[in-house]
Formats: structure tokens, C-alpha cells, sequence
């Protein structure tokens, strides 16, 4: 079995052969650099790269970074540990773990959250995009899920964070979609009915840890339907975000 | 008009003679051989996203216990937090009432389709490494999930809360084995009353971490 095995497992492990000027090439400045046996805080040092050593960047996972030095050697550094070392011209590479400097500057982020949706289960996944420090873009789309219908909900809202540097954001946010609407098996059968949405709201977004958020969001929408009242949903929903 | 005529004609002057100085007193003392430099871009193969397909067996409640086929997705925020969303389907079988009482059956066919989604967070509670033999050493990861999602079943979409324990074995940088055990919990009212229901899902999958 095991004979069988190991040419396998050797053949996985190796990796495809590349030049080694196909990557990028950073020199230890600082006193040295410890190389991990994985990418994670826990595993062990089994080398250090001196001061002097040229190392090639193979390849990043999260916040690691796979190095191999010119002996061959391969293992995983921190990105913080590569953003001390030095290209061929003297600077620093720029290479940081996400912080919270990181979170002031975001230029992406995406999330799920859960919550309640007029006294109906609901859920939702988002992303958006800062194309300013306060003023963000994004789309959802929540899925809810109540005794009498289920519903079906993209919008496109506009988000406004008053105080970019702060750890815990306020926001305002506006925005408008459109809604389907099925009710559910066990009623009389009625058909499914698509309206427009429009919703105004508020939240807060606290920053967590390295690229990590938790948004909390009220919502007030408005569901334009055919009859002759307007629907009216208040939305509380509890979610955790990752930036970028 | 005159010292209007004079006045332009000396600042011309003026400007003109001023321009020559300056240009004279600008003679390079030392030359600015500043190369340009080329800054460095933080380009490297990021593998922070998984993608995978798994087959296991739910445990339907109810019904039975049947295989289910699916595919996942997953971004590794941090080396210890992830976001994963899974798709995946089954078929509920007869339920025990249906079997023994030799009547019509309760649902049609369709309804027996067992669909669905979710998107969940991870917590890589015990990361690790195995251990094959003298010189071999895999990284692998025991991780917590919980989130929510949708169960489409019995003609109905219904929220589920999904929680499960599961664990990860890199075979190499870009393949890993996982099995996972996950509880898909909701409210369902199918049988005329409310109830919670339990299913439990077993799978194991293949992914591929880019």
C-alpha cells in the first residue's frame, strides 16, 4: 500500500517546475526570517532565512506567504516578516497584513447576514463597492421566508458612513429593487406577483479583526403593489463581513 | 495713453530680463540622476478561495436517508475564518406512514425534491498536521461552520439554520479532502402542524483551493 502511495503523494506534492524569474525576488534586510512548515501561527519554525538571503515569493495564502531561498528550501513566513525585506532596489515590499488602517481604506466588501423581516426569517448576501471614503454602492438580495409567503428581494442601495475613521461606522443608506412574492403551498394558490421595492435605513459597521466586520442594519421598504394600500416591511438583520 | 503704452512694454521688458537671468542662474550644479524606479506591485498567486463538489447522505426527517450530491465555495478570509456557500440536492423517499399504510401517497413526486443552499461562516477552531509517515506531513484543519440558507422541499422554500463540524486535509497547496457533518434545522409545517426538523448530512468532497 505503502509503495503504492508514495509516488502519488510525491507526485501531488511536487509542484509544477517554474522559473525562478517568474516570480518576485525580495532580500532579508532585517536579522532573519522564520520559515513555517504551513501557512498558520501554530506550525513550526524549521529554518530562518538570514540576513542577505535572496528568497522567491512562490505564492500567498490568507497572510502567508510561501518562500523557497536559494538552497531550495521552501516554507511559509508571515506577510508582515516579506514586508520587512527589500526588492532589488531598496524598498521595502508592500506587503501588510490587513489592520485597521486597512478598514478606513476599504475598497470592497461583501457579507451575510440574518434577520427579521417583518416577523418572517430572512436572509441576506451583499457586496458593495467604495468608490469614495463615505459613499459606497451595493446590491442585495435577501431571501424571506414567512407562514404565508416566501419572497425574493435584489436592490441596488446607495450607503453613505459619516465618520470613515471611526472603528464603530454609522451609515445611512437608500435604495430601491424589485420584489417577487410566492405564497406558499399550503394556501389557496395565488400566483406569484413581482413589485418594485424602495427602502431607506440605517446601521452600524464594527470592525472585527484583520479583514473581519460585523454590520448590524435597519431597514424601512416600501413594497409598490398592485393594490390599493402599499406594503410596509421593517428589516432588522445581524451579519458578518469580510473587506478588501 | 503713453504710460500705458510704457507701462506694458517695461513689465514685457521686466519679465523678459528676469526669465534670461533666471534661466542662467539655473545652471546645473549638480545633476539629478534620481533613476526611475519601479515600484515593486504585490503580485503573487493569491490561493485564498476554495471550490470543491462533495457527496454524502442526509438524513432526512420523516422520510429517509438518501445521498445527496453538491458543490461549494469558499473564500479564506484569514487563516482562521472562512465564508462558504454550498448548493446541493437530494430526494426524500416515502415516509414510514406512506410505506405502512399502503395508501396514496401525501406528495407528488416534485415535492420529493430535497434542494438546497446556504452560506455559512467557518472557524478553523484545531488547525493541525498529519503526520503519514517519517517524511511526509499534510496541514489540516478542524473547523466549526453556522449560517443560514434555504431548503426547498415538499413544494415549499423554508429558512434553515445550518451548523456542522468539519475537517479539512491539504494533500498538497492546491488539493483537499474534507468531511463534513452539518445539521440543517427549520421549522416546517408540511403535516398540518409546526415543527422542527432535524437533518443530518454526512459528506466528504474533493476541492481546489486558486
Amino acid at each position: 500500500m505503502r509503495s503504492l502511495l508514495t509516488p502519488l503523494i510525491a507526485l501531488l506534492l511536487t509542484s509544477p517546475a517554474l522559473a525562478e524569474q517568474d516570480f518576485l525576488q525580495s532580500t532579508v534586510v532585517e536579522a532573519f526570517v522564520e520559515m513555517r512548515t504551513a501557512p498558520g501561527r501554530g506550525y513550526p519554525v524549521f529554518y530562518v532565512a538570514e540576513r542577505g538571503e535572496l528568497i522567491t515569493l512562490l505564492k500567498r495564502k490568507t497572510d502567508w506567504i510561501k518562500l523557497r531561498n536559494y538552497r531550495g528550501v521552501e516554507g511559509w513566513a508571515h506577510v508582515d516578516d516579506i514586508g520587512r525585506t527589500v526588492d532589488a532596489a531598496g524598498d521595502p515590499l508592500a506587503f501588510k497584513a490587513a489592520d485597521l488602517d486597512s478598514f478606513y481604506n476599504r475598497r470592497w466588501e461583501v457579507g451575510l447576514m440574518a434577520g427579521d423581516f417583518e416577523d418572517t426569517d430572512a436572509v441576506t448576501v451583499y457586496g458593495g463597492w467604495h468608490f469614495t471614503r463615505n459613499l459606497s454602492i451595493e446590491a442585495h438580495y435577501t431571501e424571506n421566508f414567512g407562514d404565508f409567503s416566501d419572497g425574493r428581494q435584489g436592490t441596488v442601495n446607495l450607503v453613505h458612513q459619516m465618520f470613515p475613521q471611526w472603528r464603530y461606522s454609522p451609515f445611512i443608506t437608500i435604495g430601491g429593487g424589485v420584489r417577487e412574492t410566492s405564497p406558499r403551498s399550503t394556501l389557496v394558490q395565488t400566483s406569484d406577483r413581482t413589485d418594485n421595492v424602495a427602502s431607506v435605513g440605517a446601521g452600524l459597521r464594527v470592525y472585527l479583526t484583520r479583514r473581519m466586520m460585523l454590520r448590524f442594519q435597519y431597514k424601512n421598504t416600501v413594497v409598490m403593489t398592485d393594490r390599493d394600500d402599499d406594503e410596509e416591511i421593517n428589516e432588522w438583520q445581524l451579519g458578518i463581513s469580510a473587506f478588501y | 495713453m503713453a504710460t500705458w503704452h510704457q507701462r506694458v512694454l517695461l513689465a514685457a521688458a521686466l519679465a523678459g530680463s528676469s526669465l534670461a537671468s533666471f534661466a542662467e542662474d539655473t545652471d546645473p550644479v549638480i545633476l539629478p540622476e534620481v533613476e526611475r524606479r519601479d515600484i515593486t506591485p504585490a503580485a503573487i498567486d493569491s490561493e485564498d478561495f476554495e471550490v470543491g463538489a462533495f457527496a454524502g447522505i442526509l438524513s432526512i426527517e420523516d422520510f429517509s436517508s438518501e445521498w445527496v450530491y453538491g458543490v461549494r465555495g469558499a473564500w479564506h478570509v484569514t487563516e482562521d475564518f472562512f465564508f462558504e456557500a454550498s448548493y446541493a440536492t437530494s430526494e426524500g423517499d416515502l415516509t414510514s406512514y406512506e410505506k405502512l399504510s399502503g395508501g396514496a401517497p401525501l406528495f407528488d413526486d416534485a415535492d420529493r425534491d430535497y434542494t438546497y443552499y446556504n452560506l455559512v461562516v467557518g472557524w478553523n477552531i484545531m488547525p493541525g498536521e498529519i503526520f503519514l509517515w517519517d517524511d511526509v506531513a499534510l496541514k489540516s484543519d478542524l473547523y466549526l461552520i453556522g449560517g443560514a440558507g434555504s431548503t426547498d422541499f415538499l413544494g415549499d422554500n423554508w429558512f434553515t439554520a445550518t451548523v456542522g463540524i468539519g475537517y479539512r486535509v491539504l494533500l498538497n497547496d492546491s488539493f483537499a479532502w474534507r468531511l463534513d457533518v452539518r445539521d440543517h434545522i427549520y421549522d416546517r409545517d408540511a403535516f398540518g402542524t409546526d415543527e422542527t426538523v432535524n437533518n443530518i448530512e454526512w459528506s466528504t468532497g474533493l476541492t481546489f483551493f486558486f
